[in-house]
């Protein structure tokens, strides 16, 4: 269906960018393709945006039931090894199609005056039709490929555009992720040929292993088979999560697997922050959701401690370290991990709501984060240097940035009425059920209400100490060498303008996305009770 | 099954394309010896013109026809496979003409078809791509006598080329141990000129010196082997020797002789530790030539390895595993892990090739070792080759796809050698400026090399691991501790993937970010024909990853013309 046409369109189309940049790399490109770039990627979002809503707006609980998938289609490719191109949406993915597709126009915007060269823009848009893939893929083989070809065009942003260490950062960031999803490929690997070999099947069934990689296929057999023991046999079961787990948290990342992040985002150009923390790093949480969660539920129970002690340590330890930053850029990548901790706690809890709140978070965070990203990428753009204590009351010099500053700082701590402060809050409503329910030490409480503390300290400090204070005698960053304070361009004014609006618009009326987030995870919830496999709960 | 007796007429329809070599080779000996030559008849001034030596003319003695001869006798050898190849492979046995005892000397089928295809793929490819790494030194006009010897040994490396592919496809046919051996020396021994032949060079014939005596102590060993089996079962027919393994295989005598001839073929493939002459041969043979050792003669010792350990001693169908099992896992550890440790450390473009040569060597024999395994599940009785045809099938489309972006490697090296050398990674420097499409297609195969999707690579490695997952998982198994160990093969394997990723991506990085060596910053050495190779190269290795479908079905069949044996 027409769905298909998004990443497959965007490919081509893209790679014909490229391709014809390549051939001219002369200045006089750089305009029309830039443009080209993004009435493309306006095209993808209106795309989306009217998806949402014909079939997502006013979408029943049916709709976003459990395994079910709307715009789902298949097209066959390699059918010896029961390969097809499974593709379709549900209240999981939509979302991050959506945001991506959001979130590519916003970054050209907001890079709009970067000298990167004709080749910029297309590698945007690759990486974003690559983002789609991943979240679109029902089938296990297309999932991992298109997964791995995220890697590609991130390498490049980062290895082409990026700061002084641009060579060790990329090199870090695809072979700490490769390595990780090699480990998820085996996994993959495994637990299809675990299934029961049914050759001479035809239809999703390889024609030469007896085996299908439609992900609905297996999420409804596994169902069946966990209703009454362990899908895959209790070992098999606890070894295939951890093997998937693996592949997911470093993509997340948490800690101990996240240094390669802190690396990658000073180094990669503001475009590239942007969507690696808007959407490249959810999808490490997708990913859970999409398999180990859908399939291995009683492994999930198991590993229940686990996760939430992942969680925790992420949440705390990236506060923790963000206090220590002296590098705008990194602060906010820390920060990033420890959000993706709240994710990896709501997971843990196990609760309807607690996925939901993951699920929102994802989202708010996909919008936050950018958000984040293009402030510091103004700072570097205009002064030159990212360093927290390198210039003070640049509120007096560049209003406009110290508000976009102040505004995404706020967000990201969990300022009410804007989007990040529904997820945490339904986090922590979440926790606590948990807690109660399971009877848990209360002391687990402890992470999350020190690093709603520590959160506050470390945006409020490195905001006092970046645009406030000084008083009337301001000190703008030595890198200027005395040449006068520019304040942001038109172009990023609106891209921190717009992602402002949104992040407004989700954080007073959050229903638009968490309805069918909710939904889905209730669906989720009342699935596995009513077959049995978990015991109950809200 | 049908069956003939050589040299009749269904013989030469079904070796046709050896015998397009055979011809092709006669004429690369006669036709660049046309000449004005004359015959005088004893005893009076006549003389007869008979055309060979003397003058040459004008187009016989263009240096650059021996390569274009080779080219086309292989291209067309390759289109005779692949014709065929379309539509089914009717298994033809060849037996000796003696009709009281036939020997069985050779089998066409399906299995030596698609070897057929991957050697003269990747000779035609590098006969081509030579073209512009043999220096010719002017066409016309007066040339010194060295520029005459130097035109005149084109014709040599082009016989040799073509020699190579005619041992070669003698390998993959053989259903003799003898004549098997026979066509592994004739390869051998053209490969070990074609390493020493770039004489202008001291490593090249330093690398020749060290292959060939290397190379020869190995084929001695399984020589020696091969007469052990021999005087153990009075034959050395493939099938004499798998109903006598049957029967007392597990004795020393066997066990030694067949572990003798493992060490031959071991080198062939560079496994490790056998795999020490590996590294230096490639990086002093011509780019061209390396690209060969390491895709065509690699395939052919994995023939050798897959005849000897597949076919005579087979894995037991009924109790137990095949006896070479735990040799052949510890081996392809080994061989794996060694070869991308190495390949870290190597600084050379071509070592690092080498090594990363030795490290897929390690991918095939766990394979391998996962067919020797594939009887351990009693749920797999009755079904014979059901697990081990999707490992063969990912063996050989695995060398078939390894010729489309291990030899493009080593072409895009070959133009850098023309250029200056290519044995440092800094002679990469500045690829992407100097030429951007010969930096992309580097980029294609190293990305491919390292198994990242969607290129060849990627599916053939994932083909290797489901298959060795496939034996590992059995069926029916649902505890982890169950598993058979070969599944941590494949988990070393994807580890190893891992690593590779570091080595194949500094390439990359190099070639797009790095400045040119000082006095290479100009456009590289023209040569349409190395590119056009190149070319094929890049479309193989993206086309066969996304579209390889066909090719897959292909390698099945094939894979299952073999493994209908058991």
């Amino acid at each position: 269906m027409q769905l298909v046409g998004f990443p497959v369109v965007a490919g081509i189309v893209l790679l014909a960018f490229v391709a014809n940049a390549k051939k001219s790399a002369h200045e006089k490109l750089n305009n029309p393709i830039r443009m080209a770039s993004f009435a493309f990627s306006l095209v993808l979002f209106g795309y989306t945006t009217a998806m949402f809503f014909n079939s997502f707006a006013n979408i029943t609980t049916d709709g976003v039931a459990f395994n079910n998938y709307t715009f789902h289609d298949s097209y066959e490719w390699f059918p010896a090894l029961g390969i097809h191109w499974t593709v379709g949406l549900d209240a999981l993915s939509f979302p991050m199609v959506w945001l991506t597709t959001f979130l590519l126009p916003v970054t050209i915007i907001a890079t709009w005056h970067e000298k990167n060269g004709a080749t910029y823009f297309p590698t945007l848009l690759l990486m974003g039709g690559a983002l789609i893939g991943v979240f679109v893929s029902l089938d296990l083989f297309m999932f991992y490929v298109f997964w791995e070809l995220t890697l590609i065009p991130m390498f490049f942003l980062i290895l082409n555009w990026g700061g002084k260490d641009r060579k060790y950062a990329s090199q870090k960031f695809f072979i700490y992720t490769f390595t990780a999803s090699v480990v998820m490929l085996l996994g993959l690997v495994t637990l299809y040929l675990m299934q029961p070999d049914q050759i001479g099947t035809g239809g999703k069934y390889g024609t030469m292993t007896g085996r299908t990689f439609d992900i609905p296929t297996l999420v409804e057999s596994a169902t069946l088979a966990n209703q009454d023991g362990w899908f895959m046999g209790e070992s098999m079961q606890k070894v295939l999560f951890v093997m998937l787990m693996l592949g997911f948290l470093v993509k997340l990342p948490a800690v101990p697997f996240h240094t390669w992040l802190p690396d990658a985002h000073v180094q990669a150009p503001t475009g590239g922050s942007m969507l690696l923390a808007g959407v490249m790093l959810k999808m490490g949480a997708y990913g859970m959701f999409r398999l180990p969660l859908s399939m291995f539920p009683h492994a999930l129970q198991h590993f229940q401690l686990a996760l939430m002690i992942f969680g925790m340590v992420s949440l705390v330890w990236g506060a923790i370290v963000c206090l220590g930053q002296t590098n705008l850029k990194k602060m906010v990548a820390y920060s990033s991990v420890s959000h993706m901790g709240v994710i990896l706690i709501g997971i843990a809890t196990m609760q309807p709501m607690g996925w939901a709140a993951a699920l929102f978070m994802m989202f708010a965070h996909g919008i936050i984060s950018p958000m984040l990203f293009a402030v510091c990428g103004a700072f570097k753009h205009h002064y030159h240097s990212m360093e927290i204590g390198a210039m003070r009351g640049m509120a007096k010099h560049s209003p406009w940035l110290a508000t976009s500053m102040m505004f995404a700082w706020m967000a990201s701590l969990g300022l009410p009425l804007l989007a990040g402060f529904v997820a945490e809050l339904m986090m922590l409503i979440a926790l606590w059920y948990f807690i109660d329910l399971e009877g848990w030490s209360v002391l687990w409480m402890i992470g999350p209400a020190l690093v709603l503390a520590l959160t506050a300290a470390y945006y409020l400090w490195s905001m006092q100490r970046t645009i406030f204070e000084g008083g009337d005698e301001t000190q703008p960053p030595a890198t200027l060498h005395g040449d006068p304070v520019p304040d942001i361009t038109n172009e990023e004014k609106i891209a921190m303008l717009i992602l402002a609006a949104f992040t407004i618009l989700f954080g007073v009326m959050p229903w638009i996305g968490l309805d069918m987030m909710d939904d889905y995870c209730r669906t989720f919830f009342e699935h596995m009770i009513s077959n049995g496999i978990f015991k109950g709960g809200a | 099954m049908s069956e003939t007796q050589a040299f009749s007429n269904e013989f030469y329809s079904a070796l046709l394309p050896e015998m397009l070599l055979f011809a092709g080779l006669i004429a690369l000996i006669l036709i660049p010896n046309l000449g004005k030559g004359t015959f005088r008849i004893p005893g009076t001034q006549l003389r007869l013109p008979w055309f060979l030596g003397g003058q040459r003319f004008g187009l016989t003695s263009n240096p650059r026809l021996p390569a274009w001869i080779a080219t086309i006798t292989l291209a067309g050898a390759f289109a005779a496979v692949l014709d065929s190849l379309n539509g089914g492979v009717e298994s033809l046995l060849v037996v000796s003409s003696d009709s009281d005892a036939a020997k069985e000397l050779l089998m066409v089928n399906g299995f030596s078809r698609v070897f057929e295809l991957i050697f003269f793929g990747a000779l035609a490819l590098a006969s081509f791509a030579s073209m512009n790494r043999l220096k010719v030194e002017g066409t016309g006009g007066k040339l010194t006598e060295d520029q005459l010897f130097n035109n005149r040994r084109q014709a040599d490396f082009y016989i040799l080329m073509l020699t190579c592919g005619l041992g070669m496809s003698v390998v993959a046919l053989a259903q003799d141990l003898f004549v098997l051996f026979i066509g592994l020396e004739l390869a051998s021994f053209s490969t070990y000129v074609l390493v020493a032949f770039m004489k202008e060079s001291k490593t090249g014939s330093e690398a020749g010196m060290k292959y060939f005596i290397v190379g020869s102590v190995a084929s001695g060993v399984g020589l020696y082997g091969l007469s052990m089996l021999y005087l153990w079962s009075g034959s050395l027919q493939f099938d004499a020797l798998a109903l006598a393994f049957a029967e007392t295989g597990t004795e020393p005598l066997p066990l030694i002789g067949i572990g003798f001839v493992l060490v031959g073929f071991g080198f062939k493939v560079s496994a490790a530790p056998f795999h020490f002459a590996a590294p230096d041969a490639y990086a002093g043979a011509s780019s061209p030539v390396a690209g060969v050792l390491a895709t065509a003669s690699k395939a052919m010792g994995m023939v050798g390895l897959i005849r000897m350990l597949l076919i005579v001693a087979a894995p037991e169908s009924s109790d137990g595993s095949a006896v070479w099992l735990v040799a052949i896992g510890a081996l392809a550890a080994l061989t794996m892990t060694w070869g991308n440790i190495a390949a870290l450390g190597s600084t050379n473009p071509k070592r690092m090739l080498a090594y990363s040569s030795v490290a897929h060597a390690g991918y095939m024999l766990a394979g391998l070792t996962a067919i020797g395994a594939w009887t351990w599940d009693p749920s797999f009785a009755g079904q014979e080759g059901e697990a081990a045809l999707l490992v063969m099938t990912a063996l050989m489309f695995h060398l078939l796809v390894l010729v489309a972006f291990k030899l493009g490697a080593f072409l895009v090296l070959s133009i850098l050698e023309n250029d200056g050398d290519s044995s440092r990674l800094s002679s990469l420097g500045g690829l992407a400026k100097r030429e951007p499409l010969l930096a992309f297609a580097m980029f294609i195969f190293m990305i491919s090399l390292a198994g990242v999707p969607p290129m060849a690579g990627f599916l053939s490695k994932l083909m290797v691991i489901m298959g060795i997952v496939n034996v590992g998982v059995g069926s029916g198994i649902n505890s982890f501790g169950d598993l058979h160990w070969v599944w941590w093969l494949a988990l070393l394997m994807v580890l190893n993937s891992a690593i590779s990723v570091f080595y194949y991506l500094r390439v990359a990085v190099v070639m797009f970010f790095e400045a040119p060596e000082k006095g290479r910053e100009g456009p590289l050495p023209s040569g349409w024909q190395v590119r056009a190779s190149i070319f094929i190269c890049v479309a193989a290795t993206i086309l066969l990853g996304v579209f390889g479908d066909s090719v897959l079905e292909m390698c099945r069949d094939a894979a299952e013309s073999l493994t209908t044996k058991w």
